[in-house]
């Protein structure tokens, strides 16, 4: 047991803070501040910080220098990633582009994607998002539906895609469709890449529990898409999509646990504010989320040393997800239950506490619901029959 | 950064759990729940735990003993637990502890040698009301484990100051209770009067604190192998022609219990590793551990029962060896809803 980091690594944490404190405005750290911006100008701002952030070196912390990446350790992933928190740094408008897209290209990309996609992404010169779900395809995401029909050298689209996280800001879309009926559920879909200024294209906002327009809805006319816009192989798309999948698997959990953990100092300094910080019962409660929370640390470092050691993570990631979601959402009904009728209540800065407790009820859905990861823990982890 | 056990813990492990279901099987646990007479303390398990030197693991090098950390001891732990292991070793490392930690030099050269040869038997006693007058001890102590086959009992009186008593001395009486869980000895220690050696050092909480961590990783044992029973026996059982563990109300039920135990685990090793490392956060570790560790053992043990069915209730089957273990340890070294309490003192309180 060893819990210090190399000094290359403090090395690293050392001058990643040090562009933070020059290059982050004091403002844009305070509670509530990006939800008193514009959407779409909170957004632009956003996306221009953290195109300085990468062209200063500090993006793609793991990726090959070759993508332009930095070329790190996992550890110094995790800091990055604890360092982002730790200093209320905006979150990136980009995630899933450089969370899947971009990890997946360099495994199995052609050449050209290679070249075109990595380093703009990284960059924010196209944004990027992903077109799985649909109304008729969520946790059943083999049963999707929207058609990419062969003609000629290209493909022609006709369907919807739903829950789409960032379309209505998003430049390109990676999606999966059906380019064969004929074959098995799994068989028949293919991984594409969609312009999303194409004709044809309808991207129509969802409203969220939260008042928010995070995500939306894609609708496809004839959208026409060119044959060397596949990613893998034709009728390949299910394998791109587990391979895709696989690397938010090798992601700890240090970015939660640190953002959670302070929200949670919120919620305590609510209940000291409220004069309820006393009462036995809260106490408890308050008690059990830092023990879920401590967990998920030693989870995490757990996590951490395997990808350090190269180990395949698999399934085992589904067991970091339920930690974290579940205990996010105890976390939420504890803020509730600490201020009372007062969490219905908007402003002197419970906003954002209140829209973490809305956003918790997401995170059990988004990314796998809690009841397929826990398929796939019993299953997979355990040994379970189906 | 490195959080896993090294090579050598891994191995020490192995040659732990290979040994104990070799010599000390479920089958031998089993035997002191049907045997009134016994007095719960095998002794051949006790030798061999002797002979391999596992109770040296704790004593530092200049009293004969390995100089190793509290990790390496809550691997042992661990192992205990998983075999539902019986006898007073658990029991002995921690009251050790006391000694190494607030001893005077002749103390620790009169016990620690000889515990890590395995010719000392030692138990805490605390919890209970024990006033002292010219070192002379009087008051009562529930619940001590292994009192009536200790060498020296480690009293702690009021005021948190600890003394070596010698069980046989005159105006000590030890009553064996029955406890539920046979893989302990619970016991009463009455206390009139008797002769009492101080042990300079004020360490209690530092004890406490390390007997909490070991009896975590215990509980962390006991929960992994109740939950792994469990999936096996519903891997196969089948009813409604189906196996049971393919249903999903069972099938979630024991996700979630491996992710707790899986946490349990790990808490257990990071709260052993803080104590070795004197990480600043090792007092919220500690209780992290115990109270994870804690409500993790009781839900799986329950959790093996009621997968098992009717034949998990029954005293043939295993499972009751490991639910009434897991509850008993649930209690020792704070249980869970105390060390929330403790929690909430240093993060509410800020103490």
């Amino acid at each position: 047991m060893d819990l210090t980091y190399s000094e290359a690594d403090e090395q690293f944490r050392a001058e990643f803070r040090a562009w933070l404190d020059a290059n982050l405005p004091a403002e844009w750290r305070q509670r509530g501040f990006w939800s008193r911006q514009d959407r779409d100008e909170g957004f632009a701002m956003r996306r221009e910080w953290e195109a300085s952030k990468a062209r200063a070196g500090f993006a793609g912390i793991q990726w090959p220098k070759e993508y332009g990446g930095r070329g790190g350790t996992p550890a110094q992933r995790a800091i990055y990633d604890e360092e982002m928190v730790r200093y209320r740094a905006p979150l990136t408008v980009n995630g899933l582009g450089l969370t899947f897209l971009a990890p997946t290209l360099m495994v199995i990309g052609s050449d050209e994607q290679k070249r075109d996609i990595i380093k703009p992404l990284l960059h924010n010169e196209v944004i990027w998002c992903q077109g799985f779900s649909e109304p008729n395809a969520g946790s059943d995401l083999a049963a999707l539906q929207c058609r990419a029909e062969p003609d000629g050298d290209e493909y022609v689209i006709n369907g919807q895609k739903i829950w789409t996280s960032q379309a209505m800001h998003s430049d390109k879309m990676f999606g999966l469709f059906r380019t064969s009926t004929e074959d098995k559920k799994h068989r028949g879909i293919t991984m594409l890449i969609v312009d999303l200024r194409s004709p044809g294209i309808d991207i129509r906002p969802l409203k969220q529990m939260t008042g928010a327009t995070d995500f939306g809805e894609v609708f496809f006319t004839d959208v026409r898409v060119p044959k060397s816009n596949v990613i893998g192989v034709e009728g390949g798309g299910w394998d791109v999509a587990m391979l895709l999948l696989s690397f938010e698997r090798g992601a700890s959990a240090m970015p939660q646990y640190t953002g959670f953990r302070r929200e949670l100092d919120d919620i305590v300094g609510l209940a000291r504010d409220l004069g309820r910080d006393q009462n036995p019962l809260l106490r408890q409660r308050i008690a059990s989320s830092v023990v879920e929370l401590e967990c998920l640390k030693y989870h995490s470092l757990h996590v951490l040393t395997q990808v350090e050691q190269g180990k395949e993570l698999g399934a085992a990631s589904s067991m970091t997800k339920l930690q974290w979601s579940e205990t996010h959402q105890d976390i939420g009904e504890l803020f509730a239950d600490v201020a009372g009728l007062g969490h219905q209540v908007s402003g002197d800065g419970v906003d954002d506490l209140q829209r973490s407790y809305l956003w918790s009820r997401s995170e059990t859905i988004w990314g796998g619901s809690s009841q397929v990861q826990r398929n796939i823990v019993a299953e997979r982890l355990l040994g379970l029959p189906r | 950064m490195f959080f896993s056990l090294t090579d050598e813990q891994r191995a020490l492990r192995s040659t732990v759990r290979e040994l104990l279901a070799d010599r000390f099987p479920l089958s031998a646990v089993r035997a002191l729940y049907d045997d009134d007479g016994s007095d719960g303390d095998p002794a051949e398990l006790w030798k061999a735990i002797g002979e391999q030197g596992w109770l040296a693991v704790l004593i530092p090098e200049d009293h004969d003993g390995l100089g190793l950390g509290l990790l390496d001891a809550a691997v042992l732990a661990r192992c205990w637990g998983e075999g539902c292991v019986p006898g007073p070793f658990l029991p002995t490392l921690v009251a050790a502890e006391a000694i190494r930690l607030g001893g005077s030099a002749e103390q620790k050269s009169s016990w620690l040698p000889r515990v890590a040869a395995g010719e000392a038997k030692l138990t805490l006693a605390h919890g209970g009301r024990v006033t002292q007058a010219d070192g002379k001890l009087s008051g009562t102590v529930h619940h001590v484990e292994y009192a009536h086959v200790a060498d020296a009992l480690v009293v702690a009186a009021d005021g948190g100051r600890l003394w070596l008593v010698d069980p046989r001395g005159a105006g000590v009486t030890v009553t064996v209770t029955k406890a539920l869980d046979r893989s302990t000895v619970l016991t009463t220690v009455v206390l009139e009067g008797a002769a009492g050696q101080e042990l300079p050092g004020a360490v209690l909480p530092d004890v406490l604190d390390r007997g909490a961590v070991l009896y975590a990783n215990d509980l962390a044992g006991v929960a992994r192998v109740a939950l792994d029973r469990t999936v096996d026996y519903d891997k196969t059982r089948e009813q409604f022609g189906r196996p049971v563990g393919s249903f999903q109300a069972i099938k979630h039920a024991l996700a979630d219990l491996h992710v707790a135990v899986t946490m349990a685990e790990h808490a257990g090793w990071y709260a052993a590793h803080a104590l070795d490392a004197g990480l600043p956060d090792a007092a919220l570790a500690v209780s992290v551990a115990k109270s994870k560790a804690g409500d993790a053992a009781r839900e799986a043990t329950a959790a093996m029962i009621q997968y098992h069915g009717g034949i998990g209730y029954t005293w043939e089957h295993d499972a009751h060896l490991f639910f009434k273990r897991a509850k008993r340890a649930e209690y020792q070294y704070g249980d869970p809803a105390e060390h929330r309490e403790r929690i909430a003192r240093l993060v509410v309180d800020g103490a």
